[in-house]
């Protein structure tokens, strides 16, 4: 058997050709979970981070990335191991009570994040000068005819496509000339001014990155994905590529917005396409148009993750057929879903006078509040031996899941705590 | 609660267990259905109405009969979790448990192989439903007394028993059994120590297809994909095996014990083992193939050596030689043999020194007399011949010049060895093709 099997390798491509082409298969879960997380919503809160404090608030976004890391590896890994969606296994070891429970919050959630996202929209059109009442339709028909016709493998190219827009805030970021030494300062030592303001953006930060429906993603986009246990070591790349890239944009935005914004005194920026708008003067028309483009890019992407992710949680609670590659016929309440959740909040968009700013801080207060449970179940899920089997988390990983459960725990009693004080 | 009398559930309980019809067909036992969801958490009480604690869970028996019986009751007395033998059961309500002896035995709970408990093991766990293909949750579950025991008797994959379960009260309690499927046509793959195994399974999943099969295993996960293996009879599971994606089904091998994959593989076309344990882990294959017969094993280690990319990968081992010599009945008789494999197309006709010389269809073999020689048999068209190490481009060529459906592949001295039959073929070129 050995003689035949040094014959097998010597015909065989290179070891590292094989590995890549490996990771390009396995690739996924991690890069599209993470970077859809730095949505116009994300965006914003970086902006405004780096308008209003510089460079001293950046290591809220180290700490977010460790956090994103750390629970996408854990989703990735139950979807894998399980085979089942985060709603589904929560029904089935918590209850159906707390299933239904934790999937109405997503719903209701992602809804007011999704209208977030045509509103991030919305804006990018507006920097170009193009209406509304055409970029959001468009964006909503574009997004459903892709997911709704696209088999699995095409679905994730145009993803993957989408997500090469990002390297646009990066540009922006060299283009701004920040001071890297107080930037790379920022992001290793921790120094707040206690203020309202302050504290508020720093726990947005963690809110913004790890987001309820970026979990429910990642678990189930390995199941439909039919990854195996043998990925498991490069969807840990994966995993970790996506979240690093997820904070190296954030770090972009938030240094362009640094030097530019920040260094002429710009502090009060409400929106992401404002900062675009600023920063035309401080650093070019160029700047200005990457920022914008960056930002449709951003919010095309989440504009699909998320209906996705809702159409995933909804079946994985019901027990019914999701997967990209189903039908409509196979799998109608996952596409009726997915078509459900667009609809509703592009219209909510459309509504003259909608209580846009109410929508959009229930939903970030519902994320919020959802993000412990859903964590607290993901670390009980992670420690059952039945569910887990060799794959259940250690001693020491789960104290790490613990440390993270506490930070964030922290975060989200001082973000009501502001929300409703303040 | 309106419970008809014991007595009559009980006769026709007998008729239904007895003949395995569906018991959920009787009026009688529908409207005595008591849901196990709405259950849990409710009073267990002596028989004179004292509270002697709070349902936790239920265990059942997993015997050959159709419907488990309820094996004993998992109940919170104070702080401690106990266990009271379902024997003791004297009547079952949407409400509450009445125990009717008189001095309980409270013990401490032990999972014993065979048993499931229903609230942990089964509820709102993935189940295949075999009448509609798919893996689906259970809502609810239904227990009714039948021939003298408490046994499972439905599930309720409906979406409204579970939105009903939200509600507060005995609203969540009343079963909603228009929606309850007979627990015989459903086969439970909880993620316990054990499976809920009835009667019922395995004959409604051996009319199901093959590739149906396939799919409902690549939608399961490890644990659960086993214990479904298991209820399959092993020539059936083979052939779903056969059916999977290479990906899917090398998860599933390791899953198992070597000795089931071992039985597995071998059931299964040589050619198809082959392909999908060569890229198994070494040791793990070696495990397995330690664990078959020796002829299987020596075959199977030859066919994996070969690279896919050649006709010595491609081909299968099964196939019918007989020499020219012999007679038409014998050739046939060789063909009714094997009449189970994929074979029958025809035999392989060999030379006293066991070169190839011609493949003669069972169509010939059927209207040529029985005492005929096989050598009468033998003219053109011959059969085309490749080497185990011909390329895939090369067999393709082939396959297109002749326009048979078949290829023999021989050896250095012209012996026949494998075939490459056109599904081979396509398995080969769409194998590189899986998802991007």
């Amino acid at each position: 058997m050995s003689t035949t099997k040094s014959d097998r390798e010597k015909r065989q491509i290179s070891p590292r050709k094989i590995r890549l082409a490996a990771f390009l298969g396995v690739m996924g879960p991690g890069v599209l979970a993470g970077l859809s997380d730095d949505d116009p919503a994300g965006i914003t809160t970086y902006s405004q981070l780096g308008a209003h404090y510089g460079y001293r608030l950046m290591w809220t976004l180290t700490i977010s990335t460790i956090a994103l890391i750390i629970f996408q590896d854990l989703g990735a890994r139950i979807g894998v191991v399980t085979r089942q969606g985060l709603l589904g296994l929560v029904r089935q070891k918590y209850g159906a009570r707390s299933g239904i429970l934790s999937a109405s919050a997503l719903v209701l959630a992602n809804i007011g994040t999704m209208t977030a996202e045509f509103a991030g929209i919305a804006a990018a059109g507006q920097l170009f000068g193009l209406s509304r009442y055409i970029t959001v339709p468009i964006a909503a028909v574009v997004v459903s005819a892709l997911v709704l016709r696209g088999s699995f493998a095409r679905v994730e190219k145009v993803f993957f496509a989408l997500c090469t827009v990002f390297f646009a805030y990066i540009i922006a970021g060299f283009m701004a000339h920040p001071h890297w030494g107080a930037a790379f300062k920022g992001l290793v030592v921790p120094s707040i001014p206690f203020n309202h303001d302050a504290i508020y953006l720093a726990t947005a930060t963690l809110g913004t990155t790890l987001a309820p429906w970026g979990l429910a993603f990642i678990q189930s986009y390995a199941v439909d994905k039919r990854l195996s246990k043998d990925d498991l070591k490069l969807l840990r790349v994966d995993v970790w590529t996506g979240s690093l890239l997820t904070g190296v944009i954030g770090f972009f935005v938030i240094v362009t917005c640094a030097a530019t914004l920040n260094a002429h005194g710009i502090t009060n920026i409400t929106d992401a396409s404002q900062a675009a708008q600023a920063l035309k003067p401080l650093a070019g028309t160029l700047a200005k148009d990457l920022f914008a483009v960056g930002l449709i890019g951003a919010a095309l992407l989440a504009a699909s993750i998320l209906p996705l992710s809702t159409a995933y949680s909804i079946s994985d609670l019901t027990g019914r057929p999701a997967a990209l590659d189903d039908s409509y016929s196979e799998a109608p309440l996952f596409y009726s879903t997915f078509a459900a959740i667009t609809v509703l909040s592009a219209s909510l968009i459309l509504i003259p006078g909608a209580p846009l700013i109410t929508i959009l801080i229930i939903s970030q207060i519902i994320n919020a509040v959802l993000l412990l449970p859903l964590l607290l179940y993901m670390f009980g899920i992670s420690r059952d031996k039945r569910l887990m089997g060799e794959f259940s988390a250690s001693t020491r990983m789960s104290a790490i899941y613990l440390v993270i459960i506490s930070i964030v725990a922290l975060c989200v009693t001082a973000m009501l705590w502001f929300t409703f004080a303040g | 609660m309106k419970t008809p009398p014991v007595s009559t559930i009980n006769t026709v309980a007998k008729k239904i267990v007895g003949r395995s019809e569906s018991a959920l067909t009787k009026k009688s036992i529908r409207e005595s259905l008591v849901s196990v969801s709405g259950l849990i958490g409710r009073p267990v009480r002596d028989e004179s109405g004292r509270d002697i604690g709070r349902l936790v869970d239920i265990v059942v028996r997993n015997d050959d009969a159709t419907y488990p019986p309820v094996s004993g009751l998992i109940v919170k007395v104070g702080q401690r979790k106990s266990y009271i033998n379902g024997a003791k059961i004297s009547s079952l309500t949407h409400s509450e448990i009445r125990i009717s002896s008189l001095k309980i035995n409270l013990e401490d709970f032990q999972r014993r192989d065979g048993e499931s408990l229903l609230d942990a093991d089964v509820l709102d766990h993935q189940i295949v439903d075999v009448d509609g293909l798919r893996v689906v949750r259970s809502s609810d579950l239904y227990l009714a007394t039948l021939d003298k025991e408490v046994r499972l008797v439905g599930v309720d994959i409906s979406f409204r028993s579970f939105v009903r379960r939200l509600f507060p009260g005995s609203l969540s309690r009343l079963p909603t059994p228009d929606h309850v499927v007979d627990w015989a046509t459903i086969a439970s793959l909880t993620s316990g120590t054990g499976v809920v195994r009835t009667a019922g399974h395995r004959s409604k999943l051996s009319q199901l297809r093959p590739a149906d099969l396939a799919d409902l295993l690549e939608d399961l996960a490890g644990r659960e994909q086993g214990a479904f293996v298991d209820l399959l009879d092993p020539n059936l599971a083979a052939d779903a095996l056969e059916e999977m994606e290479e990906e899917d089904l090398q998860g599933l091998l390791r899953g198992l014990p070597a000795e089931r994959a071992a039985e597995l593989l071998a059931l299964m076309e040589p050619d198809e083992s082959a392909e999908v344990m060569r890229d198994l882990e070494i040791e793990h294959r070696d495990a397995i193939l330690a664990n078959m017969d020796k002829p299987t094993a020596k075959v199977l280690r030859e066919l994996i050596s070969f690279d896919e990319k050649v006709a010595g990968g491609m081909m299968t081992t099964h196939m019918l030689v007989i020499k020219q010599t012999d007679t038409v009945e014998s050739a046939i008789k060789l063909l009714i043999e094997h009449k189970e494999r994929d074979v029958v197309d025809g035999v392989l006709v060999v030379d006293s020194k066991g070169r190839l010389v011609d493949h003669i269809q069972t169509i010939e073999l059927v209207a040529a007399k029985s005492s005929a020689l096989i050598e009468s048999l033998i003219s053109a068209p011959f059969p085309t011949a490749v080497k185990i190490d011909t390329a895939l481009d090369e067999v393709i060529e082939e396959f297109s010049n002749n326009r048979g459906s078949s290829i023999v592949v021989v050896d250095e001295k012209g012996k026949p060895i494998g075939r490459i039959l056109a599904d081979d073929l396509v398995d080969a070129l769409t194998s590189d093709e899986g998802r991007a």
